[in-house]
Formats: structure tokens, sequence, C-alpha cells
């Protein structure tokens, strides 16, 4: 697969426009709506097509989405600009939780309500995405392994846990966590920060 | 656990994999607003948005962003058997606009008006829908204010725990340049929360609805503070407004 070809979207993140989208969300301007979906539409869609594969279904959970942020854009931080990556958590999360329903996990109701603070979303766009960090990262992704890199996208576009995916894999539970922690460690190496042991 | 504890999971807890006890406590930390705990997860959500960026691009149907907006009710979902007529009307409007060259400017001004006009008639549709619908939620409970003060603002605040807050106030001038008015909801433990930011109009009167699901039995008060304009994250002046929200009791959940 192709790594990242998001990123560039991302990159594109205009963090002052997105201020000011978020002010005219919170005064309920319809327009605003429309923009944001002009902006992010296609992303979400991506995202949670990629999670449940399945176009109809992918369009449903979109439209969840942006009614969720249009509900509750109050929440947001007008000054950090923090739209964009609240609603792909919101889409991921949503996806995530369908795709548990319908293969009959449970679901993950602690990460799902992570979203409800979108006070965690902010900066994303200033600091990480609009960066030299984003394009080192990305040439992270491309170098983890592919143990590792199928246990990142395991957790975060199927939703599975370690358990889970040591079943799926066929790999001792320990191994498996070794692959996360080695992927996490070396993307966060890219992000200049130091990865907790 | 304390956040020192939790440090090397809140990655784990931003990708889904976290797991008990640490997933509960991180949450536990997230409730009550610990700031080590947002400031550590913040930083975790970067790696979850390069993971989001791995997603191949796709497209989704022309249709989708329609169907988004009419669920929303910013946006007729169909135009309607009178849709032929508006589409004649443009149309000629479009000859006049031709024809008569001298008056083309003066044309496309009042369409440029009558969308303004339809944009700014459709927000307060909206606005008046949402202020029905906490209004007459059968759960909806409601708080005067202003009643005893010699010249208040006036009037009363409704809560309803999945629609949102409607706040109808009258004696409210205005707020002058460069200010706004800000209203909060006060937990009856804890920070205000801001919760959006309204002008009055010239005749002194409010009705500001900010949705979204509200824990009333959580809620002490709402309240108004005058602000600078973009509003503030804590109020930084003494309420102008408060509603002391009545106790449920243990049985209105």
């Amino acid at each position: 697969m192709t790594l990242l070809p998001i990123l560039p979207m991302l990159l594109a993140f205009d963090a002052e426009g997105d201020r000011r989208l978020v002010e005219r969300l919170q005064r309920r301007d319809p327009q605003a709506l429309a923009e944001l979906y002009e902006r992010y539409g296609r992303m979400v869609y991506s995202l949670i097509l990629r999670v449940v594969r399945d176009a109809g279904v992918a369009e449903d959970l979109v439209q969840e989405t942006f009614l969720r942020v249009w509900n509750r854009a109050q929440g947001l931080d007008a000054d950090k600009g923090s739209v964009g990556a609240w609603l792909l958590a919101v889409a991921r999360n949503r996806a995530i939780d369908y795709q548990r329903s319908t293969t009959g996990r449970a679901r993950n109701t602690l990460e799902m309500e992570a979203t409800d603070h979108p006070a965690l979303y902010t900066d994303m766009e200033k600091d990480l995405l609009q960066s030299d960090k984003a394009r080192r990262v990305k040439a992270a992704m491309e170098k983890l392994s592919a143990n590792q890199r199928q246990v990142i996208e395991l957790a975060y576009f199927e939703g599975l846990s370690q358990t889970e995916m040591a079943d799926r894999m066929g790999q001792p539970l320990g191994t498996v966590k070794t692959w996360v922690r080695a992927a996490l460690k070396n993307l966060r190496h890219e992000l200049g920060a130091a990865v907790p042991a | 656990m304390n956040c020192e504890q939790l440090r090397e999971h809140y990655e784990l807890y931003a990708i889904g994999l976290a797991e008990e006890p640490e997933r509960g406590e991180i949450r536990e930390h997230l409730e009550r607003g610990c700031e080590v705990c947002m400031a550590e997860l913040q930083r975790a959500r970067e790696l979850a948005a390069i993971i989001e960026g791995s997603a191949p691009l796709a497209e989704p149907s022309a249709k989708l962003r329609q169907r988004i907006l009419a669920s929303a009710g910013v946006e007729p979902r169909r135009l309607g058997w009178w849709a032929p007529f508006w589409a004649v009307a443009a149309i000629c409007a479009i000859f006049a606009a031709g024809f008569f060259n001298s008056r083309q400017k003066e044309l496309g001004n009042q369409l440029l008006r009558a969308r303004d006009q339809v944009r700014e008639q459709t927000i307060e549709l909206t606005r008046l829908n949402e202020a029905f619908a906490i209004l007459s939620g059968p759960d909806t409970t409601e708080a005067a204010f202003g009643g005893s003060q010699p010249q208040p603002p006036k009037g009363k605040v409704f809560v309803n725990p999945s629609q949102g807050v409607l706040l109808m106030a009258s004696n409210l001038p205005p707020a002058r340049s460069g200010k706004i008015y800000e209203m909060w909801i006060i937990p009856k433990a804890g920070m205000p929360v801001p919760a959006g930011l309204f002008q009055s109009a010239a005749e002194g009167t409010a009705l500001y609805v900010r949705r979204g699901p509200v824990d009333v039995n959580a809620t002490g008060a709402v309240a108004v503070t005058l602000e600078n304009e973009g509003g503030a994250p804590q109020p930084t002046s003494q309420p102008i407004i408060v509603a002391a929200i009545p106790s449920r009791g243990p049985s209105a959940q």
C-alpha cells in the first residue's frame, strides 16, 4: 500500500481558515457546515471507508460524523483550529464502533468517549501537520517493519485489541506488544520526543 | 495511579490499545480535567493523526454533501414542485440582466442581497427550531433570573439533557464594541465550561441556543459574562446573568 496518501491534504490544512471556520460553526452559520464538508469531507470519507470497506455504510457514517461535529462545535477552541483533527478522530471512532457492532465485538466505550474532549485535538495542524515533523514521520511509517505496520493498522483501522491482534496473527501476545511498542517508539522518535520505555 | 505512572500508556490510549486498569485511570483523569493527562494525550494524538493519514484517498458520491446539509437542517432536502418556476425566474433574471445592461449591476446586487437575506433567515429558522426543540422537551428544566434586581437583564434559561441550553433575556443591551456576551455552564463541582458567544439585539433582547447534551443533574447554574470579542476560556468578569438550575432529584435521569 502506498503510505500516507491523505497526508498531503493534511499538510495543506489552513489553521487560520480553520479558526474562522470553528467560530462560524459555533455561530451556527449554515454555510460553515458546507465549507467544513468541502474541506474535510473527502478525508473523512476515505478514513471511514478504510475501516468499514463499504461505500454505502461509509457515507452513512460520514453523515453521522459531520452532524456530531455540527452539534458539538461549541466544545471546540476556535483559537486552536482543531476541528480537522477532532473530525477525523470522531470519524475513526464512529467507524470502529460500527465495525465492532457488526462483528459482535464489545464496543470500546472508554476510547470512544475520548472524542468527547475536543480540547485533546488542539494544535495538530499548526504544530504537527504543517511542519517538517509530518514528513519525517511519513518516512518513519515507511520504515516500519511489516509486522510493526500491521499491528498499527489493525489497531487503528480495525479497532483490534492487542489480544485480538495476537489471535488474528497467530502470534504470542508478548510479541504483538513488542511490535506495538517498537512501532510507537519509531514514530515518536521521528516526532523528536522521547518515548517512555 | 498518578500521571507519571500513566505516562507510558497515553499513546496506547490514543490509538485504542490501552488496557485496564490504565485505560480507566486515564479516562478518570480526563473526566476531572487533569491538565497533565490532557497535555500528554494531545501529544499522543499526534501519532494517531499520522496513522489517520495512511488511509487511501477515496471519493464519496456527489449527493453526500447535500444529504449532510439537509439532515442538519441547513439546506432544503429538495426544491419541491415549485423548483421549475424558480429556475424559470432565474433564467428570466439572467436574460433581463443581459437586455438591460445598465441595470445589470443593480440586479446583481439585488440577487446578492436576496441571497444574504435567505442565508440569514435560514440561520434564524435553524435557531428557532433549536429553541423550540428545547422548549418542547418533556425533560427540560427551566430557571428564571433577574427577577429581584432593579435594573436586570431578566429572563429564563431552559436546559434539556439531550438538546442543550436555551437562554431568553430582555433588558440586555448590546455589548459595546470589542465586547461580547459569553454563556457558561457552571457544574456543581468544577470550573465553568464555555457555552458560546452571543450578542443581544438592539432592543435589548437575546435568544441564544447552545446545542449539545448537558448533564442537568451535574449543572449548578448557567451564567453570562461580558468578555472581550473572541471570548475567554474562563470568566474574566462578574456574571451579568446567573440562573441557578434546580436539582431534578435522583429519579430524574
